[in-house]
């Protein structure tokens, strides 16, 4: 195995060194294709001396660096408060059990260090291993909040004092973990340190009012204004939808009316609002699909029963707790049988394993992912597939929550199996639960302050391309046209920035990407285009 | 979050540069975004696209769809990408004035 580089002693985590650990490019690991060091844009001196870069010289949180000792003081006491929240039950109604027992139990045998897609790509730097940061928590809780840490200091194993810097540096260290869990999978004792990432962002966001703009200000707050994170509001969802029902005309030669606000439907759908901005053909591929297997099913243009993801889930139990109740009441507005997930990771598992935790009693609507419904549609053979018609290699991603997290495996394999001509499919290395995030997971692939974009296209996302180079190695030729499905708006975001636009990927290899529902209406033998266009078509 | 001087008057930008209050916009910040956004000229086309922008927010509160954008004035993505290098989103919104587009987008 290959060691780990660049170590940090924890008890060295906050000294006032400039930058703890800078990443290296030329520790990194360079893909097939890829002839030089990868570049990390250059910061301007005034950005430098402005914002907190001292972790490992990249900036996720524009955190602006304190001025006064009051300032700092500040920051140490907020953090200390919310620690002391983080493990009281008043306080912590979500995840205490999950969190007490990882916090106690890890004896940091770095089992879980090879896992870790991040730790791995960036040429194994020490700070990134999953159990640095939760062993960082465990000296600060070790040192302030137990009788022989305040007493003893380091002969009880509390050699951490804390500062402003180790604050801002673990705040900075916890959106180093895309939360994909792959470390909890493979941990022998079951410890979660994904969970200790994610419970630390609510620390520092609930307590400290510290989270990525693009997830908080820009993101549930404006969810909650505007009733979805891109800002599309009610009139210009319909306007939207009008605009998908020209588009399905056009590509199927049959105008279909999408069903919008239809009271007592057996199914609310919901995709996650970014599908109707940037992918429209994945709502459209659902609405044609739906309409074929007859299935009694609704969209809802109500202000919140448009947007089926919740930030919250990645960083803030209060935010989380607003919108999935301001979500389902849409639902129930509607009167619908159950809500429906679209091809969204994050809204699945928010909506459907975390909301159980706040939607009890007359809130609790039964709510589902989208892949099974799919695989139902399949099996049941209202609609006719053409396996020929989707005669091209294919790769699959498996979104971590639904994957991982949630244990939908088959149906996706299942109905890839009647669409597709044989051989042409072909998994991934580590396919299914073992399966690697597409490096935009929680809240990665739309951060963009400062120069985290280059750290998530060039040590977050690089496994993942590694991935399917290894997936389409003997059809790379790019006279062969390729298709990366990925059923997750998150990770077609990392893929279209990361290994369309970074990695070059469409250009050099003519891969390019997309959700499942789209290869399934390109396999229906009563639509006589093809769905899927290898041409930029507008 | 920054403030710029633009003939003479102070405007605010979030961090992406964007405007933050609306009523900011005019000719002297299009001209200015301009030359954040490598656009070297200002041509009829970049007008056509950034009014189109700016009359389907006043209409619904919202930027469109970028195919509806394509499709309303008649220019392929390849054509928006050449009149606004850094897209229709990062580039075209930010001329128009615009909030800056977010979400899974």
């Amino acid at each position: 195995m290959k060691k780990t580089t660049r170590r940090v002693p924890i008890k060295d985590f906050g000294s006032a060194t400039d930058v703890l650990s800078p990443l290296e490019p030329g520790d990194i690991e360079l893909i097939h294709g890829e002839d030089k060091p990868p570049k990390f844009r250059e910061m301007k001196p005034e950005t430098k001396e402005k914002y907190d870069f001292s972790l490992d010289g990249i900036s996720a949180l524009n955190l602006p660096i304190p001025k006064t000792k009051e300032e700092e003081e500040a920051i140490v006491n907020g953090f200390l408060r919310g620690i002391e929240k983080l493990f009281q039950k008043e306080n912590n109604w979500t995840f205490l059990m999950p969190t007490t027992l990882s916090n106690e139990y890890c004896m940091q045998c770095n089992t879980c260090n090879e896992a870790c897609p991040i730790y791995t790509e960036s040429g194994r730097m020490d700070i990134y291993k999953p159990n640095y940061r939760p062993e960082v928590l465990r000296r600060i809780i070790k040192r302030y909040f137990s009788k022989s840490g305040k007493l003893l200091r380091k002969w009880a194993g509390a050699d951490l004092d804390l500062n402003w810097r180790v604050v801002y540096r673990l705040a900075e260290l916890v959106y180093r973990c895309s939360l994909c869990r792959r470390c909890a999978s493979v941990c022998p004792i079951g410890v979660d340190n994904a969970l200790i990432s994610r419970e630390l962002r609510k620390v520092f966001s609930q307590e400290m009012g510290i989270a990525p703009e693009n997830v908080h200000k820009s993101g549930t707050v404006q969810h909650m204004k505007t009733g979805s994170t891109t800002g599309m509001t009610s009139a210009s969802f319909k306007d939207n939808i009008e605009f998908i029902e020209d588009m399905i005309e056009e590509k199927i030669g049959r105008r279909i009316t999408i069903p919008v606000d239809k009271k007592d439907a057996d199914i609310l759908l919901l995709h996650n609002a970014g599908e109707y901005m940037a992918w429209p053909e994945n709502p459209a591929a659902f609405a044609i699909l739906f309409e074929a297997a007859g299935l009694s099913w609704t969209l809802s243009s109500e202000q919140m029963g448009y947007e089926g993801v919740n930030y919250g889930v990645w960083y803030d139990d209060v935010q989380f707790a607003r919108i999935a109740f301001a979500q389902i009441q849409a639902a129930k507005n509607l009167g619908v049988k159950k809500i429906v997930i679209g091809e969204c990771g994050h809204a699945t598992k928010g909506f459907i394993t975390i909301a159980d935790r706040v939607l009890v009693g007359d809130a609790a609507i039964p709510r589902e992912a989208c892949l099974p419904l799919l695989e139902q549609i399949v099996l049941s053979g209202k609609i006719k597939f053409d396996p020929m018609k989707n005669n091209f290699p294919v790769t699959l991603h498996d979104p971590c929550n639904m994957v991982r997290l949630m244990g939908i495996i088959s149906p996706q394999r299942n109905i890839l199996k009647h669409i597709m001509p044989e051989g042409q499919f072909r998994e991934m290395p580590d396919a299914g639960t073992n399966n690697y995030c597409c490096g935009g997971g929680s809240g990665f692939a739309i951060m963009n302050s400062q120069n985290f974009p280059d750290w998530r296209n060039n040590v977050a996302c690089r496994m993942k391309a590694r991935q399917v180079l290894e997936a389409f190695k003997d059809v790379l030729d790019p006279s062969i046209p390729k298709y990366y499905c990925a059923p997750c708006s998150n990770c077609k975001g990392a893929a279209r920035d990361s290994m369309m636009e970074h990695f070059g990927f469409r250009k050099k290899y003519n891969i390019i990407y997309g959700g499942l529902v789209e290869l399934m209406v390109n396999a229906m033998v009563d639509i006589p285009k093809p769905f899927i266009s290898w041409e930029e078509e507008f | 979050m920054s403030v710029v001087q633009v003939k003479g008057k102070d405007v605010e930008l979030d961090e992406d540069g964007f405007l933050v209050n609306p009523e900011d916009w005019n000719d002297d910040m299009v001209a200015y975004f301009a030359s954040q956004e490598d656009v070297t000229e200002l041509t009829e086309n970049h007008w056509k696209v950034i009014n189109y922008l700016r009359d389907y927010f006043k209409k619904f509160g919202a930027a469109p769809m970028v195919r509806k954008v394509c499709k309303d004035t008649g220019f392929s993505m390849q054509e928006i990408y050449e009149l606004f290098p850094s897209g229709p989103a990062k580039g075209a919104c930010k001329l128009a004035g615009l909030p800056k587009p977010t979400g899974c987008v």
